[in-house]
């Protein structure tokens, strides 16, 4: 997932509709993948990397809006190459990496509010059919793009806390506090939903 | 505010967190003060239906609370003493936004609403701003701004000061000195409820004064001795 977008920019992306965005990302995500030629896939990652760079100011700023989802390929890769043939594994990091670089251009040139109102439309269907209320699709996405960096903030706190008493950071000793310390958060946001009427 | 408490009490199991209280609250502001788990949050939970009373009632402006959607129709708003975690989307806008959004308040005219209310606090610097790297003040400011938006008639504030330092203790006191909405100010900040022309001290669950800040803050000195 990328990281929280700030947008503010004026250009011809920021211009086009969310739903166009979104479609144009699949589509892109479905042509890739009939794609196996790695020169194709390198001048793909150099345009999108290319046209990332243009819209969030600079390489720097790009790579900050990826790096949480690019961290994650780089993982994947590293799986692949034990697995498949180096050729495969590459095209398989290519692929994936265009599509992480066009998504971060999605949400650089566009307001999370229009993100979330085209999955509230695509989301329609499943309201009517009883499996889910108005609007719960939307504050799903915000919630998670909201709690992100602060239970990443929770779990520095935790460490600090940890280092600060001398004691070994151990992940047995930090997820249960993490885990009770998110349930209270998550039990005051519900409150605060209630309070604000998010949910019908 | 027209804030009316008939017997209304409340336990949690075997604890008493609110005794039994007849009570009727008017005038544009009130504060609320008391030691820790004396039951001002309790108390204050009351006006907007997050807790629901054991035994008797609440109403505030003539709706009887008994929900959060009742809190909401009877026009009240509530600031959490945990800003953060009444903000839920990741960018300020996006939040105030969203909370006009689920109120069928969309497009230019929520634009609008949204820009007039930060600019109210004095905060359109804050718009475009990132919830979890906001400050103390500015995460308060945001929290008020989101509820505000929506046109609540009363604003209750969980201890709004607890968590800022000087700086942004004068900037959100003097937010809440200029709002035109009434205000229940549940705080510990006791400059602040100095400044209040009617004070409530909790004690131990029970209502132990009701008058001028002097005597609530005197009383309320006694007690913490």
């Amino acid at each position: 997932m990328m990281s929280t977008p700030i947008t503010t920019g004026q250009g011809w992306l920021h211009r086009q509709r969310a739903g166009t965005k979104l479609a144009a990302l699949a589509i892109l995500g479905v042509i890739l993948f009939l794609v196996h030629s790695l020169d194709v896939l390198v001048a793909a990652l150099v345009i999108a990397a290319a046209i990332l760079a243009h819209v969030s100011g600079g390489l720097t700023p790009a790579l900050r809006l990826a790096r949480p989802a690019l961290i994650s390929v780089l993982l994947f890769f590293a799986i692949n190459l034990l697995v498949l043939p180096v050729p495969e594994a590459v095209a398989v990091f290519l692929r994936v990496t265009v599509l992480v670089l066009a998504a971060a251009i999605v949400t650089a040139t566009t307001q999370l509010a229009e993100i979330v109102a085209v999955i509230d439309r695509l989301a329609r269907p499943f309201e009517r059919m009883g499996l889910m209320q108005r609007g719960d699709a939307g504050l799903a996405v915000g919630l998670c793009l909201r709690l992100i960096p602060d239970i990443r903030a929770q779990y520095s706190e935790l460490v600090d806390a940890h280092r600060a008493r001398g004691l070994k950071v151990r992940p047995w000793t930090i997820m249960a506090p993490l885990a009770i310390r998110v349930l209270m958060r998550a039990d005051a946001i519900a409150d605060a939903i209630d309070a604000r009427g998010l949910r019908p | 505010m027209d804030i009316r408490f008939a017997d209304c009490g409340v336990r949690f199991g075997e604890r008493v967190a609110l005794q039994p209280l007849n009570l009727r609250l008017e005038g544009r502001r009130v504060g609320i003060i008391g030691l820790n788990g004396s039951g001002k949050t309790t108390f204050a939970r009351l006006m907007i239906g997050l807790t629901s009373p054991s035994t008797g009632s609440v109403s505030v402006n003539g709706v009887e609370i008994k929900s959060p959607s009742d809190g909401r129709a009877a026009g009240t708003g509530f600031v959490f003493q945990t800003p953060q975690s009444q903000l839920i989307m990741p960018v300020v806008r996006e939040d105030i936004l969203f909370g006009l959004k689920a109120r069928g308040i969309v497009s230019r005219e929520a634009d609008a609403c949204c820009a007039a209310t930060l600019a109210r606090l004095g905060a359109e610097n804050l718009a475009g701003r990132r919830v979890h790297e906001l400050s103390g003040g500015e995460v308060q400011l945001a929290a008020m701004a989101s509820v505000l938006a929506l046109e609540p008639r009363l604003v209750v504030f969980d201890e709004p000061t607890s968590q800022l330092d000087l700086k942004n203790r004068r900037i959100v006191v003097s937010a809440i000195e200029a709002l035109d909405e009434d205000a229940i100010i549940v705080t510990h900040d006791l400059e602040l409820a100095e400044s209040l022309p009617r004070v409530l001290l909790f004690h131990e669950g029970r209502l132990e004064a009701d008058g001028s800040a002097r005597d609530a803050i005197d009383r309320y000195r006694r007690l913490a001795a």
